[in-house]
């Protein structure tokens, strides 16, 4: 209670230091993520070829332009928000850039341009949701959206399969995911229906047997969010993204209700539909097969993941030295074998750095979730995080062999835009959350959003011409 | 909702825990294992896909180069060996999937420019806008001189060194059979595999550099170190005579030591020199007694490997000493370089070289030095002396008896050079002792001039070489001529000429 009695005291008038800290923070950090950035381009460039990159004063301008343009929108719009989360974004998108360009001249081109695109959405999303309770209101439409855009890649003309997943969707010239999008759709779906619902659920009335189960009719929207994202997931082969969906929906469910039992029962549920789906699908069982012995088929089905660990191991500790490995060794590498990449150039240390980010990331989003007062924020953050921190643990896990291999992107750093402007998406909202948290704590003063304003100024003004019309 | 918050900050953490600890497992628990792996090529790759600089000869003639390959290729480079199997002994050759060897695996790090000074050299010249970091290797090795040897040799199974008594400078070094690394080192792995495989199995080991890496049965050249041995122990001195015999019974025996063909020969120590009588040598082994005459091999450098810049080189040999006490004429007979003695072809260039300098063995170099990608000097090889195994005194007497050879002795058919240039020489003619073929034999001889004031000194060994019955086997007439050939072409011929020098980094 004393945050609430120190913020009694703030002047309104007098700008928070708290709100101003965190700024300069960010903005500090910002520097050096890009500092680090056009450094890590400058050695890779010199290890792969010994040459400066002719460019790079104008890459280094580019990336700090588009950083601190997203710093001024926060700084602007979101003042009060957590410091930390754009920096460490910032450093994972520079660090995935700088091996995506060492791998492939062509895709650095696009991923630059899908950078700008995201940066942009970044700022359009803080722009748009100044007021995280707005999305609350909107939850149906997030639920139909996200449905539609799980559906998108199985319309025949639109979807496409590429390596054996039908995920992509390919508008003209532009291919995209639309999963990446769904799955933020449905995690604000989620939390705003659970943080209705959530005593009711919890409640258990429903009893078969020695379970309680909530009454059906509450629990049947998530019930169906969640099968159809499962079903939907099975009919495109994308395991990793069906278990991202499993995880997401499960761990708000328990968070939500405060309950145990839907932790444990998520659990069996999942194992479940591992086993079922590995006993059906031939898809299912090569990568559980790989995952066992990949040196059973070490130049086919284990290839990658074989090529994968010996990077791994001649990376060591401190890694071959930037541009110095061969991590072209590995098929997609710039995609979903990023973090092998990295493991291998810049070792150990450089991948334990990447581990760390994400870690840092988790903690500054479920910080976000403890500190907000409210069922819908605090379910929303969860929801959010959760999914850059398994999404990560997924693929990172895949890649060194600690699960089975299924393929996703990792968030900020994988080739691939819909994913970056998707995760980015996702920052700008835990921002937002982070931003609204702080204000009712009083840290900073809840100054209306322009929007407020603008209706404010509109509101008055038509007071005042009542008014007016009123002496006439 | 806190505690589960806080719950699933915690589980998240393990997760992240958990993927530590795995990184750890593979990238420092398992990473010997991996990298020893034999399909993991990661090491060879990097390495491979780097740009690699020249070798060049002390002539400027490019022995091996890199150019970049079409986009597409497997690897960003090809080697090639502008002059086919002439080098091949010197630079080896560089493989992705065979490894290396000589130069191109000893110098590896200089050529593709991985030594620390050639990174901190590169760093300083980023700024003035070079940064390719390769170095050029240059060697001692002369094209052609090389090309000369390789003539001269005709085909025939042997090899001929010339060395630089004063440095130890190798300027010419070429064995048959040989072979040409372009057929294999840019073919496809099963191509590849398949040429080795053969080279490897074929008669004589053509991958092999005999000249420093094999050993052969001396003959009476290994009478230059018999002989050196006793006058340094003062036993002998050039005024002992040794009687006019056919046989010799050695103690311990009954069966007789013989002079080559059974001849009858005696006189001075220069008589017996020049016409290369076996017997008084295996007297004057036998008189200096086994342990002074394996001390005294030691002393020239025979049973320890030579210390050439190049890899794996052979040991010469004394043979087995264990029990030389109880077989003395085992050591009468190796005192002409017969039974067990083995020599180096190279070693043998030395011990010339060792007379033709005062009593000095230098260290053998092939490489003299190597540059940096701007062309500056990294490491020039400076003469090291390696053995003293005689006086100056000593040697001066034995430079006299190689004249002798050279003037009226056994080499006196052949090699006389041009101009009357004055040489000093030795012979052997190893009888191999097969009895289904007494007329096999390594013929040899050792040779420097000008006698006064040596500038190279040479040793030619034919292996294998099969008397005919119009022609016999003899060092003198078959080693010889190809002794004088490359001397004659080195001190008065084309080879006399300043030789341009080399070029190294000239922008490959």
């Amino acid at each position: 209670m004393s945050d609430l009695d120190t913020a009694t005291a703030v002047d309104p008038a007098v700008d928070s230091p708290l709100a101003r800290s965190r700024r300069s923070t960010e903005l500090t950090l910002v520097i050096m993520a890009a500092l680090i950035t056009g450094a890590a381009y400058t050695i890779t460039a010199l290890g792969t070829n010994a040459e400066i990159p002719p460019g790079i004063i104008f890459f280094v301008a580019i990336l700090l332009g588009l950083l601190l343009c997203a710093h001024v929108v926060v700084r602007l719009v979101a003042r009060g928000a957590d410091g930390t989360l754009l920096p460490l974004a910032a450093l994972l998108h520079g660090i995935g850039f700088v091996m995506i360009a060492r791998l492939d001249d062509e895709l650095a081109g696009l991923q630059a341009t899908w950078s700008l695109v995201a940066i942009a959405a970044f700022v359009a999303t803080l722009l748009v949701v100044q007021r995280a309770t707005d999305l609350a209101r909107y939850s149906w439409l997030f639920f139909f959206g996200g449905a539609f855009l799980l559906l998108l890649p199985l319309a025949p003309g639109l979807g496409v399969n590429i390596n054996g997943a039908r995920i992509w969707v390919s508008l003209g010239p532009i291919n995209f995911q639309p999963g990446e999008f769904a799955k933020i759709a449905l995690a604000i779906f989620f939390a705003s229906y659970l943080a209705d619902r959530r005593e009711l659920i919890a409640a258990s009335t429903w009893r078969i047997g020695p379970l309680h189960l909530p009454e059906p009719r509450y629990i049947a929207p998530i019930i169906m969010a969640w099968g159809f994202a499962v079903v939907v997931m099975v009919f495109q082969k994308d395991l990793g993204s069906s278990l991202l969906f499993f995880t997401l929906f499960v761990v708000m469910m328990w968070v939500a209700t405060e309950r145990l039992s839907y932790l444990l029962i998520g659990t069996v549920l999942f194992a479940a539909a591992a086993y079922f789906s590995w006993t059906q699908f031939g898809h299912v069982q090569t990568r559980v097969d790989i995952w066992i012995d990949p040196w059973a088929d070490p130049l086919d089905k284990g290839y990658q993941i074989i090529q994968s660990l010996y990077g791994l191991a001649d990376g060591g500790l401190t890694g071959t030295g930037l541009g110095r490995g061969n991590p072209g060794q590995v098929p997609e590498a710039q995609n979903d074998f990023i973090f092998s990449s990295i493991a291998e150039e810049w070792g150990l240390i450089g991948a334990t750095g990447v581990l760390m980010a994400f870690i840092l990331i988790v903690g500054a989003g479920l910080r976000i979730a403890l500190r907000t007062d409210r069922t819908f924020e605090k379910l929303l953050a969860v929801g959010l995080t959760t999914i850059v921190g398994v999404q990560g643990f997924i693929i990172i896990a895949g890649v060194i062999k600690v699960v089975p291999l299924t393929g996703i992107t990792l968030p900020f750093v994988s080739y691939g835009g819909s994913s970056l402007v998707a995760n980015y998406v996702l920052l700008a909202l835990l921002i937002r959350l982070s931003d609204s948290s702080a204000r009712r704590l009083g840290e900073l003063p809840d100054d209306p959003t322009p929007n407020e304003r603008w209706k404010a100024w509109r509101l008055s003004r038509q007071l005042r011409r009542a008014e007016r019309q009123a002496v006439a | 909702m806190n505690r589960q918050i806080r719950q699933l900050a915690v589980g998240l953490l393990a997760c992240y825990v958990v993927l530590f600890v795995a990184l750890n497992y593979w990238q420092v628990g398992r990473k010997p294992e991996l990298d020893a792996r034999f399909d993991n090529t990661r090491q060879v790759l990097r390495e491979f896909n780097r740009p690699r600089g020249p070798i060049v000869t002390s002539d400027g003639v490019v022995a091996a180069v890199s150019f970049p390959t079409a986009p597409g290729e497997p690897y960003n480079y090809r080697r090639e060996y502008p002059t086919d199997d002439l080098l091949a002994d010197i630079t080896g050759y560089y493989t992705f999937a065979f490894g290396s060897t000589q130069v191109e695996r000893l110098y590896g790090d200089v050529l593709t420019g991985t030594t620390t000074e050639q990174q901190v050299r590169g760093l300083g010249d980023l700024l003035g806008g070079t940064v390719e970091t390769t170095g050029t290797v240059e060697l001692a090795v002369r094209e052609d001189a090389q090309e000369v040897a390789k003539f001269l040799l005709g085909g025939r199974t042997g090899s001929v060194t010339v060395i630089e008594p004063k440095t130890g400078a190798i300027r010419a070094m070429y064995s048959n059979p040989t072979y040409d690394p372009n057929t294999f080192v840019n073919a496809d792995f099963d191509v590849a595999e398949g040429i080795l495989t053969d080279l490897q199995n074929a008669e004589g080991n053509p991958l092999l550099a005999q000249a420093y890496q094999e050993r052969y049965m001396p003959g009476s050249t290994f009478k230059v170190i018999t002989t050196g041995i006793g006058l340094e122990s003062g036993l002998i001195t050039l005024d002992n005579t040794f009687a006019d015999e056919r046989e010799w019974v050695p103690p311990q025996t009954t069966d007789p030591i013989q002079n080559y063909n059974g001849s009858l020969c005696g006189g001075d120590l220069a008589t017996v020199f020049a016409r290369s009588c076996n017997i008084p040598f295996a007297q004057i082994a036998t008189l200096l007694g086994p342990e002074a005459m394996v001390e005294g091999t030691k002393a020239w450098g025979i049973g320890e490997e030579l210390p050439i810049d190049l890899p794996r080189p052979a040991a010469s040999t004394f043979g087995n000493t264990d029990n030389l006490s109880e077989e003395l004429p085992l050591l009468a007979i190796r005192g002409f370089g017969q039974s067990e003695v083995q020599m180096v072809p190279l070693h043998m260039a030395m011990v010339a070289g060792a007379i033709a300098n005062g009593g000095q063995m230098m260290k053998p170099y092939a490489v003299q030095a190597t540059y940096d990608q701007s062309g500056r000097t990294l490491d020039r090889t400076s003469p090291e002396v390696w053995k003293t195994p005689v006086s100056a005194t000593t040697a001066e007497i034995e430079k006299q008896l190689m004249i002798g050879v050279a003037e009226r002795g056994t080499a006196s058919c052949c090699i006389a050079l041009e101009g009357g240039i004055p040489v000093a020489a030795k012979t052997g003619t190893a009888q191999l002792g097969d009895p289904s073929n007494p007329g096999l034999s390594h013929a040899w001889i050792i040779a420097f001039a000008p006698a006064d004031n040596p500038q190279y000194a040479v040793s030619v060994v034919l292996t294998n070489a099969q008397s005919t019955p119009d022609v016999a086997v003899t060092g003198g007439r078959l080693a010889g001529p190809i002794a004088k050939g490359i001397l004659d072409f080195l001190l008065t011929g084309a080879g006399s000429q300043p030789v341009t020098p080399a070029v190294p980094g000239d922008g490959t």
